[in-house]
């Protein structure tokens, strides 16, 4: 080998050596996920980020399911079929304590949803502010986004409230409510906060939606998105629900007056025309008549998932779901004839002993689809009516045509009159009974009794055991604030 | 360094090679054992690079320059020996065998070593300590076989990737597990399966490995960079030599069974047991549970466990054929391995092929390639180890024996997606039946591996080399999962199957300039320059059907009504790397070395993607000193002083895109969404290690017993914890990577190998080797006091906090069971003992056991505290080879001591709700007051009195201490058969694996991780399946 052979094969070699180093390839770019610098470049991902927010809200840990269960099983309703502690066994017998799975997971998932509506209540602030949406979006649009995302802000404020603190009506919300996040939170920076006043977090919840409901676009002018997306009568709504759960009866009056008039038909006089649907079975296989003013849609592939999802515990094929019995006080209570009850479904007519009673408003077990309601007119109607008896003193005939309006739709023999309440507690119970009847399975029991400061009842579980009922002063009448948030939150106290 | 780089070259260039006139010189090369001819010794004129190989009657030819002096035989086994030439044409050479193997090579980063010149803190086992092993991938059979590194099968499912530790645990987020290099190119590791695990290092026919050289130190590891923490697996595999074609196989056929099955209560003690909690909690006529009796009247008894486990076949074949002629040498093997689990329907099996060529062009140039390909296929139902309710090996132990498989008319005894109730007062229990999960369920996973090596080596001029090497790593994996309508997690759905595919493409060119040059046999100095780019894309597809549209359709290409929505992912990242080495000894008695490497990383920010890592070592050969030879010369044959230093890396808890802010995208319903998904951190980078190692070896007796002893400490900084956010804040992932923690690992090392007997009839060998391993967190992020560990997600079974070892037992301290009153006596954070009565509703359920009244409810948040740590504190393994005339005869032995368990395990199996029990707990529950037991007063229902996953108690946590019987075998070696069967040698043996394991603890083995390759939640046994036991009958024939 000769020299100069050796420096053509050096030469070589060098050129190898120095070959690498690819710039492209230092600096990758993921394929699967967007830069968070990119998100308000157009209208369509502005869009998307808004149902980002829904999508949040939907998740199988929130409104998917788990948080509509979990309000039924806290009550006196329903028996599981099921032990497994992952499908809210510990909930249902009031074993929760700090570091049950439901009682974090619930919580991490409205939080989460609560930042992922104010990060972008900020970029959208923030982007609007600088301009750049000039032309990107119109004012109005602007309003209507900033306005379904304080009302989701507002939802997920007062959904957290009523289940990890002592209901209002305890103290005056003077207790202690939950801690109150609303900065967008993107860094390391601020594990710790403490818990706001159950009076405190009541005024941001009501503060937003009174923001929101100016700004709320009317009408969608779709069935579908006068459904699953929010508007001024949606606001309106959820006010009523949180007013009521105040016990601010003639806020709850004067709220809900501006959806439901004074005398039948009734039908939201303004923006989307909600209104009772006339036929209770069609809410359920009709996802979007006008009384179902917010449902979150699920498809078969877009769902809470598995067993989360709100179908998983209530239909009759999952073999974790919930049942009623004849003994179960809901179930004896209704009439036969009352198309809530006798359209519950028996799996195996004797099959089991005693009959296993299947709610049939979910009905899509394998695919999951269900939508899952969140307000119903119907509840608008009754909240309107009990408001004004509490609000009056006295039972009157407007209040009672309320009750009537939902009441007779199902059980059509069953009308009350004035002369059927010797005194407003009469009415009370039967209008509390009646939104037992008529909301079972969609997390409204619990909360029901919380809001008014009533003991949870014993309740009987035949193979699972009897539970004997939770007083309104017990720790367990409420959730404890996770373990999750109590080892990194310094300031918040358990 | 592209300019040092060039300056090099340059130098180098500088120097001249002269070719000068040669003589012809021949000779025959013979063992000093028999006097006979060894084919395929090496011979070298000394200084030069010329040579040649002998042939099979061991004469070799050469030309060598008229001046040269000295010729040097090589050949593995044997002493080099080096004999003057004085003149001659006729060389001969009488070699003696290197009993001892004090002339072994080791493999270290980028090039070999003599052992005994290595300045780092290497370990090597020889391939052969493995090949025979009934295991599915090397990294299996390591266990106990090098100090410092420890190896746990987390239990007996085929195919699992073991927990492979190296000095400790060196990461929180990312991985612990060391960096695996095939033939000179950074692997994959890992699980490329899912419910049927594939090991990516199954991939390796563990017949086709040479040696596995450990790499622990900084100074063995700092040219592996950012990557080095771990430590560094180096896996060469086998090249042909000597001169005649060799023509081997290994086979073996086996069984393997379960070693352990837990005595769960029969259907006698089943009834009393639950009739009495039943009685307890809800009244006498609540004692509803009755014997069933089966279609021929008999009562119905079914032990699970004989539905679940089994005894599997297991064959294993490889032939090799390999040989050299003086320009090319060759191996290649093809394997094929058939193995059935101790679990039914757990199978894997792996199709392999393998040639590695190496040819010499030219003097100068000589070019290669390693090119390894296999097909794997791992089939396994869902076993565990964890909470789901199809988990076979929970269904062993959790589902009442007083359950039929079979309904008397002959169906299956099934309900909804669960087991049928029989009527029995429990209903329907959501547990599938096994019968079914396991027959008709499918879950597998295939790999297809391609990994190639091509180099090509230029020898300038003697002592200078170039070499390029370019490496592929593809590694295909596809898992296919089909859910049966009939019964289980498939029934609600109506059935449900999918499919994943996973493609991971890596290429890895690397380009070294080596230089070796020794001045009068005392200054000897050794270069090393290079640069290496390493590229990986990691792209997966998942798709998944449901609600089949005929029974018949069991595949996810099936016909089948719905779909959900697909998934996967792509990754891909890329590193550049600088690095050289300097070496240099004082006539082989003064050693030093160093090494740097300068990485850059594609997944770090810009302007922060580059990192420089290194590590400098020192040896003394004190043996050589005359006045340490003279005093105490004739019972050390050698004695070395070692010490190094340096700071690698660990890049693994850094994403391909951890520093970025990103928004994913999904859907609401039907219209897409756009969310935040990842608060990113750009200031992201490697989690450093400083490791200092310092250590004696030396030998006695003429080399007859080699000892090492090494300290090390690793102090790492700058750990990367995906730094908890309090859940309200709803950070995604509630948490934000960060460079916060630190830890240290440290601990001794002894290995010792003592040639016993070394006579050619008879030979004694025993190597023990012994580490100890002290763990310690000494910083978390600012404001995290704590790292809480799951498992299964559902459990927080472990904290990791300040001042102590990484991933401790997080438990609610227990005092039994009070005589008295039969309640678990839990003790809350103010020490005050509590008991438990779970008939009682609401708060009223804890009481003081002073009888003070209602006690606050004891949570795990407020009253637990760490009770153990699931990371031994000593480990090792101790084997003894012997060999008399035809007999071998070898037992391996494993152990660990001074950890803890978590028996999670054992809390199901005290469940008082209708799930079965262990025997102890109908033979001990507490019946009246006095009874001293340690089972509480049974009430149905009561999941918290004897441990729950909500509530972990120190009840559950038990002493792991292990001794193993690993690997015992023996065998019998018959020679001289006829020359016309053409066969050399036969080896016949039988081998147990995993025999047998002496240990107090209660579970079914104290060598477990239900938690997988977790670094925060070690020591946890929940609902793991055992460890299987294989007993196999095998044969090596040599042609």
């Amino acid at each position: 080998m000769n020299m100069r052979n050796i420096l053509k094969m050096a030469a070589a070699f060098l050129v190898l050596l120095t070959a690498g180093c690819s710039k492209e390839y230092l600096n990758p770019v993921p394929q699967t996920s967007l830069s968070d610098l990119s998100v308000f470049d157009n209208k369509d991902r502005i869009v998307a980020q808004v149902n980002g927010m829904y999508s949040a809200v939907k998740a199988g840990w929130y409104l998917g399911g788990r948080y509509q269960s979990v309000a039924d099983m806290r009550g006196d309703n329903f028996i599981p079929l099921s032990n497994n502690a992952y499908v809210n066994f510990n909930t249902w017998n009031h074993l929760e304590i700090s570091a049950t799975m439901e009682v974090n997971d619930i919580w991490n998932q409205i939080y989460a949803s609560v930042n992922t509506v104010n990060v972008f209540l900020d970029g959208l602030k923030s982007n609007w502010e600088s301009g750049k949406l000039a032309g990107i979006i119109s004012e109005e649009e602007y309003n209507q986004f900033t306005s379904e995302a304080l009302t989701l802000r507002a939802m997920c404020y007062f959904d957290l409230t009523r289940l990890y603190a002592k209901p209002y009506i305890q103290g005056n919300g003077e207790n202690l409510g939950v801690p109150l996040r609303v900065k967008a939170e993107k860094s390391a920076e601020g594990n710790d906060l403490a818990r706001s006043t159950v009076a405190e977090v009541y005024a941001q919840v009501l503060s937003d939606l009174n923001a929101a409901e100016p700004l709320a676009i009317a009408n969608y002018g779709s069935d579908d998105l006068n459904t699953t997306r929010i508007h001024k009568n949606t606001i309106i709504a959820l006010k009523t629900r949180v007013l009521l759960t105040k016990c601010d009866w003639a806020g709850a009056v004067s709220e809900s007056a501006k959806i439901v008039p004074a005398s039948a038909p009734f039908v939201a006089p303004s923006g989307v025309p909600n209104a009772l649907s006339t036929n209770w079975s069609a809410i359920w296989t009709n996802n979007t008549t006008k009384e179902s003013i917010f449902s979150l849609p699920n498809t078969d592939i877009n769902n809470g998932g598995g067993q989360s999802a709100i179908t998983w515990y209530f239909s009759s094929e999952s073999g974790e779901s919930v049942y009623l019995v004849a003994t179960s006080p809901v179930y004896a209570a209704m009439d036969p004839t009352d198309i809530r009850r006798s359209s519950m479904d028996v799996l195996v007519p004797g099959g089991s002993d005693p009959d296993q009673y299947f709610l049939t408003k979910y009905t899509h077990f394998t695919t999951l689809s269900d939508w899952c309601p969140v307000i119903r007119y119907a509840e608008i109607l009754l909240s309107r009516a009990e408001a004004l008896v509490r609000s009056g003193g006295s039972v009157t005939q407007e209040a009672v045509d309320l009750l009537n309006a939902v009441r007779t739709r199902a059980f059509p023999t069953g009308a009350f009159t004035l002369a059927s309440f010797a005194t407003p507690a009469d009415f009370y119970s039967a209008v509390l009974q009646e939104r037992n009847f008529e909301f079972l399975g969609e997390g409204m029991r619990s909360f029901d009794l919380m809001r008014l400061g009533l003991d949870i009842p014993a309740k009987e579980g035949l193979t699972m055991g009897n539970i004997g009922a939770i007083p309104a002063s017990s720790a367990a009448y409420y959730w404890p604030i996770p373990s999750g948030e109590l080892s990194l939150n310094k300031l918040c106290v358990p | 360094m592209k300019k040092i780089l060039l300056i090099f070259s340059l130098l180098l260039l500088t120097c001249t090679y002269v070719m000068s006139q040669t003589v012809q010189i021949t000779g025959t090369v013979t063992s000093s054992e028999d006097g006979l001819a060894l084919p395929g010794v090496n011979v070298t004129v000394k200084g030069t690079t010329i040579g040649a190989i002998t042939t099979a009657e061991g004469k070799y030819f050469l030309s060598a320059p008229a001046k040269a002096q000295t010729l040097v035989f090589s050949f593995i086994g044997f002493r080099t020996t080096e004999v003057p030439i004085g003149g001659r044409t006729k060389v001969d050479a009488v070699l003696t065998q290197d009993t001892y193997n004090v002339e072994e090579v080791v493999v270290v980063a980028y090039g070999t070593q003599q052992k005994r010149d290595v300045t780092g803190s290497v370990a090597s086992v020889k391939g052969d300590a493995i090949r025979t092993v009934p295991v599915q991938s090397f990294d299996q059979a390591l266990q106990g076989k090098a100090a410092g590194v420890s190896i746990t099968l987390p239990n007996g499912v085929l195919n699992n990737p073991p927990v492979i530790r190296i000095r400790g645990y060196n990461s929180i987020s990312g991985s612990s597990s060391p960096l695996i290099v095939v033939d000179g190119v950074p692997i994959a590791s890992g699980n490329f399966g899912g419910t049927a695990a594939a090991n990516a290092l199954s991939d390796i026919n563990p017949s086709d490995i040479a040696s596995m050289d450990i790499l622990k130190d900084a100074s063995a590891t700092a040219l592996y960079g950012s990557r080095a923490a771990n430590g560094v697996i180096l896996i060469t595999t086998k090249h042909g030599s000597g001169g005649k074609t060799k023509v081997t196989y290994d086979g073996y056929v086996g069984f393997t069974e379960p070693t352990h099955i837990f005595k769960v209560m029969d259907a006698a003690q089943y009834i009393e047991e639950k009739n009495a909690a039943r009685v307890n909690y809800l009244g006498e006529s609540a004692a509803k549970i009755v014997q069933l009796t089966d279609a021929n009247g008999k009562p119905i008894d079914t032990n699970w466990a004989d539905h679940i486990y089994h005894k599997g076949f297991q064959q294993n074949h490889t032939v090799t054929i390999s040989g050299a002629t003086p320009s090319t040498s060759y191996y290649l093997s093809v394997g094929y391995s058939d193995q059935q689990g101790m679990v039914k329907t757990n199978t894997f099996s792996r199709k392999n092929a393998r040639l590695n060529i190496d040819h010499n062009v030219t003097s100068f140039l000589k070019i290669g390639a390693n090119i390894g390909y296999t097909n794997g296929y791992s089939r396994s139902p869902q076993v565990g180890a964890d909470y789901a309710t199809a988990a076979s090996a929970r269904l062993a132990f959790v589902l009442p024996p007083v359950l039929p498989v079979y309904n008397n008319d002959g169906t299956l005894n099934i309900a909804g997606a669960g087991i049928g109730g029989q009527g029995e007062p429990f209903g329907n229990l959501g547990y599938p039946n096994p019968d079914v999960v396991l027959k008709e369920n499918k879950f597998t996973t295939e790999t297809d591996r391609l990994l190639t090596t091509l180099y090509a080596t230029v020898t300038l001029f003697k002592g200078m080399e170039l070499r390029t090497q370019y490496g592929i790593d593809n590694l295909t994996s596809e898992q296919m999962w089909y859910l049966s309508p009939i019964n289980g997690d498939g029934q609600g759905s109506n059935g449900d199957a999918g499919a994943s595919n996973r493609k991971f493409r890596r290429w890895n060119w690397s380009n070294t300039a080596s230089y070796t040059k020794s001045i009068a046999e005392t200054y000897n100095i050794g270069l090393l320059a290079g640069v290496e780019e390493q590229r990986t894309v990691d792209n997966s597809w998942s798709g998944e059907k449901y609600n089949v549209n005929d029974p018949f359709f069991k595949t996810y290409q099936g016909s089948w009504t719905n779909v959900y929505m697909g998934g996967g992912g792509m990754g891909e990242n890329y590193y550049i790397s600088y690095f050289g080495r300097a070496s240099f000894n004082y006539s082989r008695k003064y050693f030093l070395e160093g090494s740097v490497r300068r990485d850059g990383f594609s997944g770090l920010s810009t302007g922060k993607k580059f990192g420089t890592f290194w590590g400098a070592s020192a040896m003394w050969d004190l043996s050589k000193e005359e006045f340490i030879s003279n005093a105490i010369g004739n019972i050390f044959s050698d004695m070395r002083l070692k010490a190094s230093y340096g700071r690698v890396g660990n890049i693994s808890a850094v994403g391909d895109f951890s520093s970025l802010f990103l928004y994913g995208s999904g859907l609401y319903a039907t219209v897409p969404t756009l969310a935040f998904t990842q608060a990113g951190n750009a200031d992201l980078k490697w989690e450093t290690s400083d490791k200092y190692d310092a250590g004696i070896s030396f030998s006695l007796f003429k080399d007859r017993i080699q000892t090492q002893l090494n300290y090390y400490y690793n102090n790492i900084n700058g750990l990367v914890l995906s730094v908890p956010q309090s859940p309200s804040k709803g950070i995604p992932g509630s948490s934000i990577p960060a460079n916060v923690g630190s830890m240290y690992n440290t601990g001794a090392e002894i290995s010792i190998t003592s040639f016993n007997i070394a006579k050619p009839n008879f030979s004694w060998t025993t190597t023990l080797n012994l580490s100890t391993l002290k763990n310690k967190v000494t910083a978390l992020a600012p404001g995290v006091d704590e790292i809480l560990g799951y498992t299964g997600g559902l459990e927080i079974s472990n904290k990791t906090v300040v001042g102590q070892p990484v991933g401790g037992l997080y438990v609610v301290e227990t005092r039994g069971v009070d005589p008295q009153t039969g309640r678990r006596i839990f003790v809350n954070k103010a020490g005050k003992e509590v008991e438990f009565y779970y008939e009682n509703s609401g708060s009223a359920r804890w009481q003081y056991k002073d009888e003070s009244g209602v006690a606050p409810a004891i949570t795990q948040s407020s009253d637990g505290k760490i009770m153990g740590s699931g990371i031994p504190k000593v480990f090792g393994g101790l084997d003894n080879n012997l060999t008399y005339k035809n007999l071998d005869f070898s037992i391996n032995l494993t152990y660990a001591f001074g950890f803890d368990i978590y028996n999670g395990t054992k809390a199901g199996l005290r469940d008082q709700r209708w799930w079965n029990n262990s025997a102890e707990v109908a033979e001990t529950y507490w019946k009246q007051p006095g009874d001293v037991t340690d089972i509480a007063k049974p009430f149905w229902g009561d999941n918290i009195s004897n441990g729950h996953n909500s509530l972990p108690q120190s009840s559950l946590v038990e002493k792991g201490d292990y001794v193993k019987i690993r690997n015992i075998s023996l065998g019998y070696v018959i020679r001289k058969l006829p020359s016309i069967t053409g066969i050399e040698s036969i080896r016949v043996y039988v081998q147990a694996f995993n025999l047998h394991t002496f240990t107090k603890y209660s579970g079914s083995d104290p060598e477990i991780s239900s938690n997988g390759d977790s670094n925060v939640s070690p020591g946890v046994d929940r609902n793991s399946a055992p460890q299987a036991r294989t007993y196999t009958l095998g044969v090596n024939i040599n042609f």
